[in-house]
């Protein structure tokens, strides 16, 4: 096989991407087949380069700066799960946005997105993924951009979020570069002291923020409202996600000298704390479907970052894993949020309601990713949970209970949100909801069997995807498939899910239905206090930015007006007068003008003969 | 050879006024072209003909001894251009053959003037060619016989009355002290010469060039002479009268004769700032079009004066390129202002406006004109402005410099004022049927206006050929 097939995996979407563009708007269907079609194309090309190792390169800017396309079993897993997410989206996009005008640019932002998505992950030169990754943004702001009404200006809130940190990317490429004198990223081995480590925050930020970490977080709840629903799925559900905790790893465990002693590891270990608890907090009180999976899409990262921060086997492995398993149960969860908006026309949760059996594939969908992602056994978030939690009690015990409360959060929002979505009693207005069309239903059963299967037959993606994708120096030949060994984190994982399930029983007993569930602790005394601030955006740190630029610009305006005034009427005012002073001294009277010049000649005079005599 | 340069246009003008016939009439315009243009050319391509030839029988009619340097060049295409362009629009604003003929006799009187006194080497001959010059403007300005030329006549002439006596002393003190005419005597003999005669002699005869080159504030008379007198005389006194009576005569009489003494320096410079900055600030209030030009000439007197100031190589050829450029966009300036006062009957700026749309080539040539004089790159203005500040810069005049350099951003203002009022917004009240004038203004408008931009863009061929020579002016 060659080198350059590749190159393949890259061009096909982008072609297709573009082909797309080209397509009159009348032709219906073929925009759709194009994206089909393209994306089977590639999901075929990635399949047969899966484990192999291949390496591309040819001399592409000058200054060291080669297009080099490197396939190894991390990158070649990434972009099989890419394709795969690329297809199964674009397959339930075909009925989600059948007859949508915006329909035709979203498949071609989709399918550029996934070009991109591949050529950074396969890129071994930091430059080329820069500029893969900087397209990205582009296309982000170009999805969210079709959507409602406010979508435009969650599209610029999310392009300016995401732009200042790729502008930190940038940077902290341009030390590491500059201190390893190299961009290959396979070359690269920086020590975090000193420099390095500024070089390892730049980059994780820009890293972490694509996938939407906190404090980066804050266009991806607007974001689920204004988007359009499959952008949702499968980026900030999915595709972002993998290539954020994809390049995580890449600077944390090849790129950079990191040890667990580090203080780099207990930065990234706090960030996903916090990430964990206070995301899942937000997603609790959340009454929208698509918000409140948002808010999860968001913590469950935390889940991810605190994994690859602990830098010990279990954690690294269980991070990654988690990645995989979080893309697929939360876009299959977004999907099911689609397929519910599309029958009921709505995702508010006062509004649904006793749908369940209307629909019921689509509800048996959600329980098993809803099962998945609150980490019940055999489910693949379990394992991955269980993994994560093991790596964060090695590092410390705070850790590990952040982790353990987001459990704790995440089953009691989701049993919540089934309960007031799909149970309970059936509105009105909802009669006429039907099961959707099979281009829905097929990729949300082909995920939720995929979470079943990853978990009870957890050895095949962690003995085949995960562990190969970290170095064996890492990981010191340990092997974590099958069930978790450690009981006694068994033992408290399913106390806390059975404590979530009487809870949530508590709260409708009390309030009498789903949505209630956990009004308890939404309005609890002091938390219903912050959960305000935070509904009304007090806290985003969007927001707060503004606020102190808003009072910054204010300063330089005065500071402008007052120089303008120097300008403008200052300066004008003195010119004006000396003008008007000259043209009255100037009264067309000859013998003043020979007086003057008779003065003037005597000063002359006076000056040289004392100078010069 | 030089002396042919005032003897064909004396024995011309001579030829043409005798009672032959009406045909010679006609024939002098063509006469005046083609020596204009002889002149022009000649200068230009200096380089590859005879000049410094000589005709023994016709050199030893005149005892003057006429030299040619290459300050002397530039004053010749200098000269031959602003009567060129004064000539054509004369052609075009005097409906009268009979009026033109007697302008054209005039105006070759006026140029054999100044060529003779970018020639002469005796500061007696110096004398008679200023007032050939001199004479031929008085009546030039009052060509028209109204009341307002014959006021700005008068007033040129009492102040120029004043200028004569000064320098007529000044050259009585000379000849005191040396005993001859000539720079080089003078020259010489200034350095044993009695200390007060002779710094008296060089102030009285720097007042009297003052008053000519109408450096403030000496230049009581020029606002009226300039604005009161027919367009085509506007432009040859604007262009290039009060430059070369003035201003060239005291470059070369400041290096030739006095030596560039500090005190002579530090006057010339501080008359020069002062020049420029009341100059501008002059124009900024004037609603007349030929008014505000003609105070920004003395504006631009100012740099002119200021970069010989510096005394150095650098700053003379500055002075002396910003001389040639501003006979060339200020003679373009007052062509489209006569343009325009033709056409609107008025010269005040508040009646004008909107007129880019009725007058493209005027308005766009102005543009031009406007830029350069304000140093904007890449047009010629920008190079002399440019090298006058590296003189200042060089001998350390620092505040010379910066006021140079500010006092632009005045020019800026008063020209985009006046291109505003003028030429851009809406089409004033009243103006529908304006259009351009014939094709001999707009002939004469974009040719200045294309040197403009040549000079600026072939700057480094002008500044090698024709700028770097004159510093053998400098050499004793």
């Amino acid at each position: 096989m060659s080198d350059n097939i590749l190159i393949l995996p890259i061009l096909i979407p982008l072609a297709a991407g573009l082909a797309i563009l080209a397509t009159p708007k009348k032709w219906r269907g073929v925009k759709e087949a194009i994206a089909l079609l393209a994306t089977l194309a590639s999901l075929g090309i990635t399949l047969l380069l899966f484990g192999k190792s291949l390496f591309y390169s040819i001399p592409w800017a000058g200054f060291g700066i080669s297009f080099s396309l490197r396939l190894y079993p991390f990158s070649a897993f990434i972009i099989a799960a890419t394709a795969i997410f690329g297809f199964l989206t674009v397959l339930y996009s075909s009925s989600f946005l059948f007859k949508k005008d915006y329909a035709k640019l979203f498949y071609a932002y989709l399918l550029v997105s996934l070009s991109f998505i591949t050529g950074a992950t396969l890129s071994d030169n930091l430059i080329l993924l820069l500029f893969f990754w900087e397209g990205l943004l582009v296309t982000l702001f170009g999805m969210i951009a079709l959507g409602n009404k406010g979508a435009f200006k969650t599209a610029t809130k999310a392009f300016i979020i995401v732009g200042l940190c790729d502008v930190c990317l940038m940077v902290g490429i341009a030390i590491a570069g500059h201190m390893s004198g190299t961009f290959e990223m396979s070359k690269m081995n920086i020590p975090i002291m000193g420099v390095g480590g500024i070089a390892f925050l730049l980059m994780m930020i820009g890293a972490i923020a694509k996938g939407g970490s906190m404090p980066f977080h804050s266009w991806i709840p607007d974001a689920a409202i204004d988007a359009p629903l499959p952008f949702m799925a499968i980026f900030p559900a999915a595709l972002e996600k993998l290539l954020s905790i994809y390049f995580l790893a890449r600077i944390s465990l090849d790129i950079f000298k990191m040890a667990p002693e580090s203080w780099l590891s207990y930065t990234l270990m706090t960030i996903g704390a916090i990430t964990i608890v206070f995301a899942v907090m937000m997603a609790l009180v959340q009454k929208d479907f698509k918000r409140l999976l948002s808010y999860h899409a968001i913590s469950q990262l935390g889940y991810m970052i605190l994994g690859i921060g602990t830098l010990v086997p279990a954690g690294i492995v269980g991070g990654l894993f988690h990645m995989v398993n979080n893309a697929m149960y939360k876009s299959c969860l977004f999907m099911t949020g689609g397929a519910v908006e599309k029958e009921a026309g709505t995702t508010d949760l006062a509004k649904l309601g006793g749908i369940g059996t209307r629909m019921p594939v689509t509800f048996a969908c959600f329980i098993i990713t809803a099962l998945a992602i609150s980490g019940v056994p055999p489910f693949n978030g379990f394992f991955s949970k269980e993994l994560v939690y093991d790596g964060a009690l090695e590092r410390g015990f705070i850790f590990y209970l952040a982790a353990v409360v987001g459990s704790f959060f995440t089953a009691a929002s989701f049993l919540k949100l089934g309960h007031a979505a799909f149970m309970g009693k059936l509105q009105e207005r909802n009669r006429g909801v039907r099961e959707v069309a099979w281009p829905m239903l097929i990729p949300m059963i082909v995920i939720a069997l995929g979470c079943i299967l990853f978990g009870i037959f957890n050895a095949f993606p962690l003995n085949h995807l995960i562990q190969p994708s970290i170095s064996e120096t890492r990981l010191h030949g340990e092997s974590f498939a099958g069930f978790p060994t450690n009981m006694t984190l068994v033992i408290v994982t399913v106390v806390v899910l059975v404590g979530a399930l009487l809870n949530h029983l508590y709260g409708v007993k009390k309030t009498g239905n789903g949505l209630g569930a956990v009004d308890h602790i939404h309005y609890a005394p002091g938390l219903s206090w912050i959960y305000k601030k935070a509904e009304k955006g007090y806290l985003d740190p969007y927001n707060l930015w503004w606020g102190i630029i808003n009072v910054f610009s204010a300063v330089m305006s005065w500071i402008d007006k007052a120089i303008d005034w120097l300008y403008n009427d200052f300066a004008t005012g003195v010119a004006n007068g000396l003008a008007i002073t000259l043209k009255k001294l100037h009264t067309g009277s000859y013998k003043i003008y020979i007086l003057w010049s008779i003065a003037a000649a005597i000063a002359i005079l006076v000056f040289l003969l004392k100078a010069g005599a | 050879m030089p002396s042919l340069i005032i003897l064909v246009p004396l024995l011309g003008l001579i030829i043409l006024n005798m009672p032959i016939g009406n045909f010679m009439r006609r024939g002098a315009f063509w006469f005046a072209i083609a020596l204009f243009s002889a002149q022009v050319l000649l200068a230009v391509f200096h380089h590859s003909l005879a000049w410094t030839g000589k005709l023994p029988p016709v050199d030893a009619l005149f005892k003057v001894g006429f030299t040619i340097d290459h300050l002397t060049f530039i004053m010749f295409i200098c000269i031959g251009l602003v009567s060129f362009s004064s000539l054509l629009v004369a052609r075009h604003a005097m409906g009268d053959e009979g009026e033109l003929f007697k302008f054209i006799n005039l105006l070759i009187i006026a140029s054999v003037g100044m060529s003779g006194i970018v020639m002469v080497k005796d500061i007696f001959s110096l004398y008679i060619f200023l007032e050939i010059t001199s004479i031929a403007s008085f009546i030039l300005i009052a060509f028209r016989k109204d009341v307002y030329g014959l006021e700005g006549a008068f007033k040129y002439l009492v102040l120029s009355a004043v200028a004569t006596i000064l320098m007529l002393t000044s050259i009585a003190l000379f000849i005191l002290v040396s005993g001859d005419t000539s720079f080089s005597t003078i020259g010489a003999s200034l350095q044993s010469g009695n200390r007060v005669i002779v710094m008296l002699a060089i102030g009285i005869f720097i007042c009297g060039l003052f008053i000519k080159g109408g450096v403030v504030p000496f230049h009581g008379w020029l606002p009226d002479a300039y604005m009161s007198a027919p367009a085509p005389v506007s432009i040859l006194l604007a262009g290039i009268i009060t430059k070369a009576a003035g201003i060239y005569t005291l470059i070369r009489i400041t290096s030739a004769v006095f030596g560039f003494i500090e005190p002579v320096k530090a006057i010339l410079m501080l008359a020069g700032t002062v020049s420029i900055l009341f100059g501008a600030f002059a124009a900024l209030g004037q609603n007349d079009f030929k008014r505000m030009l003609a105070y920004s000439s003395i504006s631009q007197i100012g740099y002119i004066v200021l970069g010989a100031g510096t005394g150095t190589a650098l700053g003379i050829a500055g002075a002396v390129f910003h001389l040639f450029n501003h006979s060339v966009f200020k003679s373009l300036l007052f062509v489209n202002a006569s343009a325009v006062e033709k056409e609107l009957k008025t010269n005040d700026m508040n009646r004008m406006g909107g007129l880019s749309y009725r007058m493209p080539i005027t308005s766009a040539t102005s543009m031009v004109g406007f830029l350069s004089t304000c140093g904007i790159p890449p047009l010629s203005g920008f190079w002399s402005k440019l090298l006058i500040l590296i003189a200042l810069w060089q001998t350390g005049h620092f505040a010379y410099a910066t006021i140079a350099v500010l006092a632009s951003v005045l020019t800026l203002a008063y020209f985009l004022m006046m291109q505003r009022k003028v030429f851009f917004g809406k089409l004033a009240l009243g103006l529908e049927n304006v259009k351009e004038r014939g094709a001999g203004i707009m002939f004469v408008s974009i040719a200045l206006a294309f040197i403009t931009i040549g000079a600026g863009i072939f700057f480094p061929v002008i500044y090698n050929n024709f700028l770097l020579p004159i510093k053998e002016i400098l050499v004793k």
